[in-house]
């Protein structure tokens, strides 16, 4: 366990030096610069500008310079939010996106097992067929078209939240199911299936023959092993949908990381959209090694090698 | 084992989920401002030097007082923190005397040194303000925003010493004044040396960053952070703390309209020296003088301004608290405006937009008006067949512009025939002909591409966006069908579309410029050779020569024919095609009061207050049925 951590650890090291090798360059590969506006600026202030930020340096200083920066873990300053570094707007954005994150994947977690074991239970029927259409829908559905028809229906027609927003209760509930339901749907399907997967087993068959009744035997004794499959997808799905969020946030005005994302890589903020490459790296990276520990808690058959 | 770990894990769960939701709603029960409006996007800063754009000057406005201020429905420069000022008969010398009740929201007193301080940190090359070029009117000030390479030797100067490095990045080195002796390595700014002369000595200076400054310095001369013209040769003087004297390079018609402009802003010297940049401009820490302070601010939320108790007029700002949302998607503030959650947004989606003005009965709280900006199309004249006159000619005769005006935009924009929108006083601009195939077809003809034929292959570029994408397409089409010609159309993200236009990797491509000011210079002067934003390779003497002219008249009459003359050069060679004059787009709540179309699409929030038993049209619908 414990050198599966380090060789993790050591793993986990060398990709964040890719990532920010990769992102580095090709950030200052793609045209136009973090200075560039509508109004071009005089040769003698630009020059300042970029003096301020050693943008005026070779190439290879300023990667070895920013790289130094990261290995302190400062951050450095967002070039568009002067007035913030990139330390702070993280701390700012971070617990927004992860608030909001937890609360898609309650979405997702309880609307999609109900949905996948009710399917499982009445499989063939018509709820089956029902719920595994919407579920293929909510899968196919890319995330702004889901916001868009829930804008219609709950704030214009039947006025029930608000449009946009965030801080209060109502404001989550649109936007963390809108985020929510390609997991939900996911979620559905793969209970679905370990679901009759499971209830096709003998320790099932022993279950019932001894009279446990329906709801004891669907409830207690499948579901623990229907379980396993939902919670290893809880892993990437905690990462997609924390990385994921771009559009949600964006439809919804949420200040969290995914709106900070998308205007950094836009405006060319190098710093803010280095920081957030580098969070969502560490951020996927640990989901995943969580994962791995989990699956070794909860199914004493897997051994970490 | 394995039995806890997995209730220990739902537990978590479970946790986690109440915690999120807890901590996520912590922040309701924030009380709802009187007034709210969309701000397009998340501001820069509230550093009133550094920051340009509309969204930011929104709050700048708020938040700082200058010596004038614009009247909300004129824009004529009313009096601010000065409350009378003399003009010299040369139109060169400005002396503002300041108001004795003007304040700080610490309750100190706003005087003639706050601004002087303020000017000099918008100027000074390490602030790297953009907005400098505007203060550039000022005598000697271009010079001292270019440090060393605006100096040669015989100019006073001042020498900044460096500091060490955990002084607060705010303060200024200690300051030597001497005279320039000689410079060395004069083309290379980084390894440029001043040699100065300071009460009859010499000394060699070499400035650096004050990280480089800790080893000793080359034999023989000095670190120094920079070596700038003088300050006290720039015109900016302050006569006592009540007076302010500005003298300017030429007579500038628009110099009191510019002195209410945000970058004009006094700054308070002690906030910034004990915190700092960029930690001065915090909520708690920000010392300001405007109509209102800032309460809070929540990065891409909202930023929360709260009436100024100590700014002298606060008996006619009649809001208390106003909320700026920092909404980028148009379609979000449409929502939230339509919910009624916010009272005003600045721009409306085009497709809602042309919806929401066939409504009938019309609506209360839309009216599109014109402001002074002008879309065009820019041609490359550095590559054929674009470099011929005829060719030029022939594009622009073939557009129907108003077709463009009608069938895609259909807010109201007028077609342009020339680059100076109507409206600003007195002006009336050359314009170039209207539509004409005819005459296109034989130009391009003569040209040698008879019926199009041989013409190169070539594309318009527009920044990716729908309403550029419609109009190019439709273009397209027009200079397809009357000139037989084909073109196809590129488009790029913004930030790529503007560096493919600085290197002029483009044949067309749309620009649009809305002005900085009322006044036909702030459009006209982008044309002249080498200007930052004539990125069509275009060149005219006579043009450069008129503009020169221009900016040294004092007599406004003379000074617009000059203008006439030039716009008529540019309409002649059509290095740019005009295509429309926009309209604002402002969505106004009919409770909201005090709020003005006007020709620069400013609207002060002080002026701004609401009365929800008003019946009938508010301010903002005059003018529309």
């Amino acid at each position: 366990m414990i050198a599966f951590c380090l060789r993790r650890a050591l793993w986990m090291v060398l990709t964040l030096w890719i990532v920010f090798t990769a992102t580095f360059f090709l950030m200052r590969a793609v045209p136009g610069g973090p200075f560039d506006g509508e109004r071009a600026l005089e040769p003698e202030i630009e020059m300042n500008m970029l003096r301020r930020y050693n943008l005026d340096k070779p190439l290879h200083v300023q990667y070895g310079l920013e790289l130094w920066n990261y290995c302190r873990g400062d951050f450095g300053h967002s070039f568009k939010l002067g007035d913030y570094t990139v330390n702070q707007v993280i701390a700012e954005g971070l617990p927004i996106s992860i608030a909001l994150g937890l609360l898609a994947l309650g979405f997702a977690v309880s609307l999609g097992l109900l949905a996948g074991i009710t399917s499982a239970v009445c499989r063939g029927g018509w709820a089956d067929v029902a719920l595994m259409l919407v579920a293929t829908i909510g899968i196919a559905l890319p995330s702004f078209v889901v916001a868009g028809i829930c804008i219609i229906f709950f704030v214009f027609l039947i006025p029930l939240f608000p449009a946009a927003g965030w801080g209060e209760l109502n404001q989550l509930v649109l936007p963390a199911l809108c985020l929510g339901a390609p997991y939900a749907a996911y979620i559905a399907r793969i209970s679905r299936t370990s679901m009759l997967d499971v209830l096709s087993q003998d320790h099932i068959r022993t279950a019932r023959a001894k009279g446990v009744g329906p709801v004891r035997v669907v409830m207690v004794h499948a579901l623990r092993g229907a379980l396993l499959p939902v919670v290893s997808f809880l892993g990437p799905a905690i990462a997609g949908i924390l990385t994921g969020s771009l559009v949600v946030e964006q439809v919804f005005a949420i200040p969290g990381l995914g709106s900070h994302f998308v205007y950094a890589a836009l405006q060319r903020d190098y710093t803010l959209a280095m920081g957030l490459v580098m969070l969502y790296t560490v951020l996927l990276y640990s989901m995943n090694w969580i994962v791995d520990l989990s699956y070794a808690v909860l199914d004493p058959r897997v051994q970490l090698e | 084992m394995a039995f806890n770990a997995r209730n220990a894990f739902a537990f978590t769960a479970v946790a986690s989920l109440l915690a999120a939701i807890v901590w996520a709603t912590m922040g309701s029960g924030l009380p709802p401002a009187d007034f709210t409006f969309g701000n397009l996007s998340e501001v820069k800063s509230f550093d009133p030097a550094i920051i340009s754009g509309q969204p930011e000057g929104n709050i700048a406005r708020c938040l700082f007082e200058q010596l004038t201020q614009r009247h909300p429905e004129t824009l004529e420069p009313m009096p601010g923190v000065a409350e009378s000022w003399e003009v010299s008969e040369d139109q060169l010398t400005y002396t503002f005397h300041l108001r004795k009740d003007a304040l700080w929201s610490d309750c100190s007193p706003v005087t003639a040194d706050d601004f002087h301080y303020g000017w000099r940190r918008l100027l000074g090359p390490r602030t790297a303000a953009e907005y400098a070029v505007l203060a550039w009117y000022i005598k000697n000030a271009r010079r001292y925003s270019r440090g060393g390479s605006g100096i040669s030797p015989g100019d006073p100067v001042e020498v900044e010493l460096n500091l060490p490095l955990d002084a607060i990045n705010s303060l200024r080195g200690e300051l030597l004044h001497g005279k320039l002796v000689s410079l060395d390595n004069d083309l290379d700014p980084d390894r440029r040396t001043f040699l100065v002369e300071i009460d009859g000595q010499q000394h060699r200076f070499d400035p650096v960053d004050d990280q480089d400054a800790v080893g000793p310095p080359p034999a023989g001369a000095r670190w120094c952070r920079q070596v700038l013209l003088d300050f006290r040769e720039v015109g900016v003087q302050v006569l006592d703390s009540q007076t302010l004297r500005v003298t300017l390079e030429n007579p500038t018609p628009y110099f009191l309209q510019l002195a209410g402009y945000y970058p004009f802003s006094p700054v308070n010297r002690r906030c910034v020296e004990t915190h700092g940049n960029p930690q001065w401009t915090k909520p708690e820490n920000i010392v300001s003088n405007g109509p209102f302070n800032v309460q809070f601010r929540r990065i891409r939320d909202r930023i929360r301004m709260v009436k100024s108790e100590t700014y002298w007029n606060r008996d006619s700002v009649r809001l208390n608290v106003v909320d700026a949302l920092a909404v980028e998607s148009n379609s979000t503030a449409l929502n939230l405006f339509m919910t009624g959650k916010v009272d005003w947004i600045q721009t409306v989606p085009p497709a809602a937009l042309r919806i929401m003005l066939k409504q009938d009965p019309p609506r209360d709280d839309l009216n599109p008006a014109p402001y002074i900006s002008s879309y065009y199309y820019m041609l490359n004249t550095t590559r054929k067949p674009l470099d011929d006159i005829r060719v030029r000619k022939a594009l622009s005769l073939a557009l129907d512009r108003e077709e463009i005006c009608t069938k895609i935009l259909a807010a109201g924009e007028i077609p342009a025939y020339g680059l100076v929108p109507p409206g600003l006083e007195g002006y009336s601009g050359a314009t170039c002909a209207a539509e004409d195939p005819e005459e296109a077809r034989r130009l391009l003809a003569e040209a040698g591409y008879p019926e199009g034929k041989g013409f190169p292959r070539m594309d318009i570029l527009y920044n990716t966006d729908e309403a550029h994408q419609t109009i190019a397409e439709l273009i397209r089409k027009q200079w397809q069908r009357e000139l037989g010609i084909q073109i196809k159309t590129r488009n790029e993200e913004w930030a790529s579309y503007l560096s493919s236009h600085r290197q002029m990797k483009y044949d067309v491509s749309r620009r649009a410029w809305v002005g900085d000011y009322a006044d036909p210079s702030t459009f006209l002067d982008m044309m002249v050779t080498g200007g930052e934003q004539n990125n069509t390779g275009w060149s005219n003497a006579e043009y450069d020569a008129l503009i020169e002219q221009a900016a040294r008249e004092s007599n406004p009459e003379k000074r617009r024919q000059i203008f006439r003359q030039s716009e008529r050069i540019l309409m002649d060679e059509l290095p740019i095609v005009p295509i429309y004059f926009y309209v604002s787009k402002n969505m106004v709540k009919p409770y909201v009061r005090g709020f003005y179309n006007n020709i620069e699409n400013l609207h002060p929030v002080w002026a701004m207050w609401i009365d929800r038993d008003h019946k009938g049209p508010n301010e903002f619908m005059k003018g529309r049925p």
